[in-house]
């Protein structure tokens, strides 16, 4: 089948902030060998440190030009401005956002995903620079450039052998930077067990989505939702095999997201772990995982979320309900008894994914899907934020005090008072304390969750907001011993010398931020509205595609595309042309008769399917191997299900 | 051609490989043995994969050997996987001079 590849030089353009920091990365790691024979540790880590940030700077532009160019492309389809070539405008007008032939979407969530995660990498990249726990400079930035790499791809995946190679490209550089300190034993033994527990969850990840493969056919997020849509799989109710696969699939995100039967990876990790490296990993895997999470399940496996009107009849909603119960209240209760203040925040932040467990649970049942999405992807970020300068304030003890309980906190408010009350505010916002933005995280996580369409019998998800509100107050009591360490205990013998830059810069802007979207959530929340419309559905309808198309038929003669002609006369002509058209058609179908006679279907060949599929294939099948052509994809025996008649006629 | 396997007997044996890879994990005692376990959990799946591929439904949209390519993708992950596995694990040799996975635990439970 003859592929459309004239529009991958286009879908490069949304890749640019991924080769920016694989490149960059690349560079960073040969320029550490060269450096590493000539320098000392600290100028080393000071130039690395400084080439990584400049990197980190490089892929920053190139996420902002990728998430605003095509907005602004959008929002001005007449082309008066002619900066852009027709060429481009048409290709940024498509509708359909995916690009790659439907593996990655290139809209406007993961525009503004890859946005916050170079924004994050930076933060994290800096706080690297502020202590010295790792020789290997080169290879610690590369691997946390790489892993930023697949968070990137992990939140645009639309497919699920995306989803997979990107969820493990970026476990693997985590679970090789967990182990880098390599001055502490139990840095190597955290980076083991993360790494066991992580390959083994991955392979219970991988056998469900083999079952999801097998039973739809195919690994297109969207096609597997037509193909649940029309009950090609007879629903979820005595589907063993559907079950079975779903919670497969809960292991592996669950692994990910440290939910409460997987979780025990995490407390061990982030100790372990050098302060960055945890920050990174609580934050942006955290970040991306849910995104991924969200999209198979609510928009892949949306079908099968809760036919049934009780939380624990057949459908996905009982077990996402029961796994966000369980580890809100288990993260809450075992963060109560922790000293260290890394386990701690581990502790804390498998309580954060439960709360947000219950948005997801809230995505399938509330009235307006997008806005529950947006709910939760507002606490995403709002949690992001926060753990960052959490641990940056981790990384501070552990630079002066080689150790990071919370009693190393201890009279930090004598001596430095302006940080210590942002460590304040961070802590209020994890608690949930209005006006800060993390209540309202909860508060809008909650409200979607109640707030169903009223139907006879909605599903009834009060006793889970009620837990979370219980464990939000449960939670404080945690929190709150670190500011009792910094407000009320003098300082030991040991002080914390001045925080430098590195450090106090995350926690300067991840109170800055939480003050700010806690007093107005608004504007965030209408901006991750936005997000989440593409992240859940799909703008388009396209027709099933017929494998007749791609045949040329004898005697036709194939027309070429018009050459590109990208001046200003040529530019102006266009907007005319568009102008006198725009009486007759619609804004989108003016780039279309500049194209000339292309085929409709070749635009986005692959990775779309309509309903009945499923029912076409069994026919064509007899008559492709009638024909002998297409030899290489019907082989003897194929299409064995309920086909013993063509096949007795084929053979 | 008319005596082919049954797609059943597929998916029999990639479960029954899958359970003796996962009951290898947790009972066994040696790092390198995990590994193996876990090797034998992913490949398991990629039968998995290849059997519904050849036996499933025709989708011209997902390509001509879907399943067969995600499998291929799965053997990359997989050997990467046993390359990073390696290294960890002889980085924790070097600190407690054994393989084994019960002695690591400097990290309180």
């Amino acid at each position: 089948m003859p592929l459309d590849l004239s529009r991958i030089k286009y879908d490069l353009f949304y890749l640019s902030p991924e080769i920016v920091l694989v490149v960059w990365g690349l560079l960073v790691l040969l320029v550490d060998l060269g450096l590493a024979r000539t320098a000392t540790l600290d100028v080393r880590r000071r130039r690395i440190g400084m080439l990584s940030l400049i990197g980190v700077g490089i892929a920053l532009a190139a996420a902002a030009v990728v998430c605003f160019v095509p907005l602004f492309v959008r929002g001005d389809p007449h082309l008066e401005r002619s900066w852009i070539s027709p060429e481009s405008a048409a290709y940024f007008l498509d509708p359909d956002p995916t690009i790659f032939f439907g593996t990655i979407a290139g809209d406007l969530q993961s525009g503004f995903f890859n946005l916050l995660y170079v924004a994050l990498l930076g933060l994290v990249v800096g706080l690297s620079m502020s202590t010295s726990f790792t020789e290997e400079l080169g290879e610690y930035f590369a691997l946390l450039f790489w892993a930023t790499v697949g968070m990137m791809l992990l939140t645009a995946a639309e497919e699920l052998v995306t989803l997979f190679l990107t969820l493990e490209t970026m476990t693997i550089c985590l679970y090789l930077s967990t182990a880098l300190e390599k001055s502490r034993r139990r840095s190597a033994e955290a980076g083991l067990k993360y790494f066991v527990y992580g390959s083994v969850s991955s392979a219970l990840f991988l056998f469900g989505l083999s079952m999801i493969y097998g039973m739809t056919g195919s690994t297109s997020l969207e096609a597997i939702r037509d193909v649940l849509r029309t009950g090609g799989t007879a629903g979820l109710r005595g589907n063993v095999a559907g079950a079975v696969s779903i919670l497969l699939l809960m292991v592996g995100f669950g692994f990910k997201i440290a939910a409460v039967p997987f979780h025990q990876w995490a407390p061990d990790a982030y100790e372990g772990a050098p302060a960055p490296v945890a920050a990174w990993i609580a934050t942006g895997s955290k970040l991306a995982s849910f995104v991924a999470m969200m999209k198979v399940f609510l928009h892949g496996l949306l079908p099968w979320s809760n036919p049934s009107t009780s939380v624990l009849g057949p459908g996905w909603i009982g077990i996402v309900a029961v796994i966000a119960a369980v580890t809100m209240t288990y993260g809450n209760f075992a963060a109560l008894a922790q000293r260290n203040l890394k386990r701690m925040l581990a502790y804390s932040s498998i309580a954060h994914a439960g709360y947000i467990l219950v948005g997801v649970a809230a995505v399938s049942v509330s009235t307006v899907e997008a806005k529950a999405a947006a709910a939760v992807l507002y606490y995403l970020i709002v949690y992001a934020f926060a753990n960052v300068g959490a641990f940056a304030a981790c990384a501070w003890l552990v630079r002066d005090k080689n150790s990071d309980d919370i009693d190393d906190l201890n009279g930090l408010a004598y001596q430095e008072p302006l940080l210590a009350i942002c460590i304040l505010v961070l802590m209020l916002s994890l608690i949930g304390i209005p006006p800060l933005a993390g209540f309202f995280g909860k508060l809008y996580v909650f409200m979607e969750a109640l707030n169903q369409p009223q139907t006879n019998q909605p599903i009834s998800l009060i006793w889970l907001v009620a837990l979370g509100l219980f464990n939000s107050v449960v939670s404080a009591f945690y929190y709150v011993r670190v500011l009792k360490a910094m407000f009320f205990r003098q300082p030991g013998e040991k002080r914390l010398l001045p925080a430098s830059r590195a450090i106090a810069v995350p926690i300067v802007l991840g109170t800055v931020v939480v003050v700010i979207f806690g007093i107005v959530p608004d504007y965030l929340m209408g901006m991750m509205q936005a997000a989440a419309v593409p992240m859940l559905t799909s703008p388009i309808v396209v027709p099933k595609v017929n494998d007749e198309l791609y045949k040329p038929k004898p005697g036709q003669v194939i027309p070429k595309r018009p050459p590109v002609v990208s001046s200003p006369e040529a530019n102006k002509a266009y907007a005319d042309q568009m102008k006198r058209g725009m009486g007759t058609n619609k804004g989108g179908g003016g780039p279309a008769p500049k194209k000339g006679g292309m085929p409709p279907g070749t635009k986005k060949g692959a990775g779309k399917a309509k309903t009945g599929g499923g029912a076409q294939p069994g026919k064509q099948a007899p008559e492709k191997a009638k024909e002998g052509s297409g030899a290489s994809r019907t082989m003897p025996g194929r299409s064995q299900i309920g086909a013993v008649a063509m096949k007795a006629g084929g053979a | 051609m008319s005596n082919d396997i049954p797609l059943t007997w597929f998916l029999y044996f990639a479960a029954a490989s899958f359970a003796v890879g996962l009951a290898g994990v947790l009972i066994r005692r040696n790092a390198i043995a995990v590994l193996m376990a876990i090797e034998i959990m992913l490949n398991a799946a990629n039968v998995n994969l290849v059997a519904f591929w050849r036996y499933g439904p025709d989708r011209p949209d997902a390509g001509p050997l879907a399943g067969v390519i995600l499998a291929i993708m799965v053997l990359t992950v997989a050997a990467s996987e046993v390359a990073v596995g390696i290294g960890l694990i002889l980085l924790c040799y070097r600190r407690w001079h054994a393989a084994d996975v019960d002695r690591y635990d400097s990290l309180e439970g």
